[in-house]
């Protein structure tokens, strides 16, 4: 079988084309060096199918193959499906542990301790008056100044209380914007099964749809940070995305099921939840919060109505952060049971009351606080590290490299010239052939 | 395979460096500037409920300083009355025995009679001493005189206790209950101060050889018998000023020693935090300037 004149030219020809999408394939990754999400993508190619031609040679059997240049394949993304996994479950990780820190942050700012405008320090300056009344209980002024003691040490436990309250509704707002109707969750669903229909219609015509794929997976990525996702693939190319612990899919092709019922979704919205559920954090610093002010009104009650006196503080019993309140007027501020005017038992007995239980509880709910904001703290920094490790194995593989691209660049526009130049040749050798063939003594 | 390293990387590793550097930077900022070591429960949970209980208890020591030197005053107002009663007391006595002495005639005697009821009226007004406006002497009625001035001897106070506290479950009684050397006049009968001196007076005007008699006996036993109880109080007081001045000692030593404690707990070694701080700015320094080079060049600064 013979080959055609012009095979060369043909061959020459796909090396052009091969190299020229090679060169924009590159410079596709050059312009979307620093884009969110985007995995480096590569022209695949191989030698395209060779010619069978007979050699006409008696050496061997006469046969060989004429190769014919090169086809493009197809266009590839650099992506590592394992690492996807690793990056969402540690987004995911730090997504919870960022929203705790943050959410926790402002009861461990109001509480102001260690230091000179704490409760703690008001509750000393509090038995510090109450000694004094001791040392002067004929004196008003003394009486006084247990009331104001007292009566400050409820406006801060209320307002410290209040903080809480701002904390659990600040919570609150943010996961109802993400998982609320209109939310960020459903956002991100709605896009994500416009894309499975984008990635169907490309997958049924054959092609690789890479720049959907990348925006799919980083739809995944940023999903997987507000609680947890778990992705199944199907034949057709879309996926089947579920979240947290909803009933339904979130995505199932191009449907989305959104809003549904969450109760543990991990995540950014697990920990908002985990936050203000019944049971959880705020809830139950308020319980201890009020605890120490009901036993620092009990204490103090019991001692001051030991004479027959009237009870010193005030509080709605399951309330008391937030009700805690001075009952009596100076006149009635008991400094002995025996009512007699220089006696000081009772006020000495408050007093004494100092370093006691009373101390104790409020020191272990800011130790509590403390450790549990301490904890949220470093697990964050960890989760940080580990997400830092995972996104850097993933740019590794997906990322873009400048220098890389430089160098393809320079490759693939050399490969270019160099098919080109092959063309030349060719062109001249035809040159020869139809112009001057024949043209013997002309 | 080597790891293939791409600007982005290295870009987010320079910046995740630097950040980390500053973030170290910043905590030891606020904690030299602050002087602390602990500035948020989260910094050191367990030393921050230590600090709190290491202050309340620091107050704790302050307040028993101020209860010490309170009644450190209520005891020395205290002694000063003894002693002066004490004093008009000794008086009494040599009246007394100038008075015994039948030498005097009746005349003298009714003189001297005078001289000891005015001794006794500077009694009660001793015992009517105030100290920052309390009587000390009225049990825990601290705003009655014990006694009125005149001819009545009855006590008018209580027999209370004012205690200072001085230590966590330790208190201490700083008054006197004067009742027990005074008593309650010639009416009670009670063989104490006023009743002593009343019937003094009583047998130096009374001039019957059986009056003389009891001036130069039973009534000067009786008066050295309160003047021992006088002495024998004053030695009472006398040990209540030494256990405060013991426990005011005791207490600035623990306020000491919970000061150290609370420093090592709470406070920034600020020699310490300096040379960290030093050492850190030197390697956010070295961090941007390797920064700087590593970011800078490509290879498209050297193709054509």
């Amino acid at each position: 079988m013979g080959v055609s004149t012009f095979m060369g030219l043909q061959t020459a020809l796909r090396g052009l084309i091969a190299q020229q999408e090679a060169l924009d394939i590159t410079g596709h990754n050059i312009a979307n060096a620093n884009t969110l999400g985007y995995s480096r993508q590569e022209v695949t190619t191989s030698a395209s199918r060779a010619l069978r031609i007979n050699t006409g040679s008696s050496a061997g059997n006469g046969k060989a193959e004429l190769g014919t240049g090169v086809d493009v394949t197809g266009v590839t993304r650099a992506r590592d499906r394992f690492l996807d996994l690793q990056y969402r479950a540690q987004a995911m990780r730090l997504g919870g542990l960022a929203a705790r820190v943050q959410g926790m942050e402002t009861i461990e700012g109001a509480l102001a301790e260690p230091g000179e405008t704490g409760i703690s320090q008001e509750l000393q300056t509090f038995w510090t008056d109450w000694e004094g009344l001791a040392n002067s209980p004929e004196d008003s002024a003394a009486r006084q100044a247990v009331i104001e003691a007292g009566k400050s040490l409820g406006v801060s436990l209320a307002e410290l209380n209040q903080q809480l309250t701002y904390a659990a509704e600040v919570a609150e707002g943010e996961y109802a914007s993400i998982a609320g109707k209109g939310g960020e969750v459903e956002a991100k669903a709605k896009e994500l099964a416009l894309l499975n229909g984008a990635i169907r219609s490309s997958m049924t015509e054959g092609a690789e749809p890479n720049d959907l794929l990348d925006r799919r997976d980083l739809l995944l990525d940023e999903l997987s940070k507000l609680g947890q996702v778990s992705v199944t693939e199907a034949a057709d190319g879309t996926v089947e995305v579920g979240f947290g612990d909803a009933a339904a899919p979130l995505v199932a092709g191009t449907e989305v099921t959104w809003p549904q019922e969450l109760s543990e979704p991990k995540g950014k919205l697990g920990a908002l939840l985990e936050l203000v559920e019944p049971g959880g954090t705020i809830e139950s610093f308020r319980g201890e919060l009020n605890a120490f002010a009901e036993g620092l009104a009990d204490a103090v009650n019991a001692i001051h109505t030991e004479g027959g006196g009237p009870a010193f503080f005030t509080y709605e019993a399951g309330k008391g952060a937030a009700t805690l309140g001075v009952a009596v007027t100076a006149a009635e501020v008991q400094t002995a049971s025996d009512g007699s005017v220089g006696g000081n038992d009772i006020a000495t007995a408050i007093g004494a009351l100092r370093g006691g239980a009373v101390d104790r509880s409020y020191a272990a709910f800011v130790t509590r606080v403390g450790t549990e904001m301490n904890e949220a703290r470093s697990g964050e920094t960890n989760a940080q590290a580990l997400l830092n490790a995972v996104s850097e194995r993933r740019e590794s593989t997906s990322g873009v490299s400048l220098d890389e691209e430089m160098t393809n660049l320079q490759r693939f526009q050399r490969g270019y010239e160099a098919s080109a130049r092959a063309m030349t040749a060719l062109d001249e050798a035809l040159d020869v052939l139809i112009n001057r063939t024949g043209r013997v003594g002309l | 395979m080597t790891m293939r390293i791409t600007e982005g990387m290295t870009r987010r590793t320079v910046l995740q460096d630097l950040g980390a550097t500053k973030s170290r930077l910043t905590q030891l900022q606020r904690e030299i500037s602050s002087g602390h070591r602990i500035t948020r429960p989260a910094d050191d949970p367990f030393g921050t409920g230590r600090t709190l209980q290491l202050s309340g208890e620091l107050e704790g020591f302050k307040q028993y300083k101020s209860n010490v030197d309170d009644g450190v005053g209520w005891v020395t107002a205290t002694e000063t009355a003894l002693s002066r009663i004490t004093d008009t007391v000794q008086r009494a006595r040599e009246l007394l025995v100038q008075g015994g002495n039948d030498s005097n005639g009746q005349v003298a005697r009714e003189g001297i009679a005078a001289e000891i009821e005015a001794l006794t009226e500077a009694v009660k007004q001793e015992a009517n001493v105030t100290y920052d406006d309390r009587y000390i002497f009225s049990g825990t009625a601290t705003e009655t005189p014990p006694y009125a001035l005149g001819a009545g001897d009855e006590y008018a106070g209580n027999e209370g206790t004012i205690q200072r506290v001085i230590g966590k479950g330790v208190s201490i009684g700083v008054n006197v209950n004067i009742q027990t050397i005074l008593g309650n006049g010639a009416a009670a009968g009670d063989d104490k101060l006023l009743d002593v001196l009343r019937d003094i007076a009583a047998d130096l005007r009374g001039g019957t050889a059986a009056n003389a008699e009891a001036l130069r006996g039973t009534d000067l036993e009786r008066l050295s018998a309160n003047i021992d109880e006088l002495t024998r109080v004053r030695a009472v007081v006398g040990a209540t000023t030494n256990r405060l001045e013991t426990a005011g000692t005791r207490l600035e030593q623990l306020q000491e020693a919970s000061l150290k404690q609370l420093s090592q707990t709470y406070d920034v070694d600020i020699a310490e935090a300096l040379v960290t701080y030093s050492s850190e700015q030197a390697a956010y320094e070295t961090a941007l300037r390797s920064g700087a080079k590593l970011i800078q060049p490509s290879l498209m600064d050297f193709l054509k």
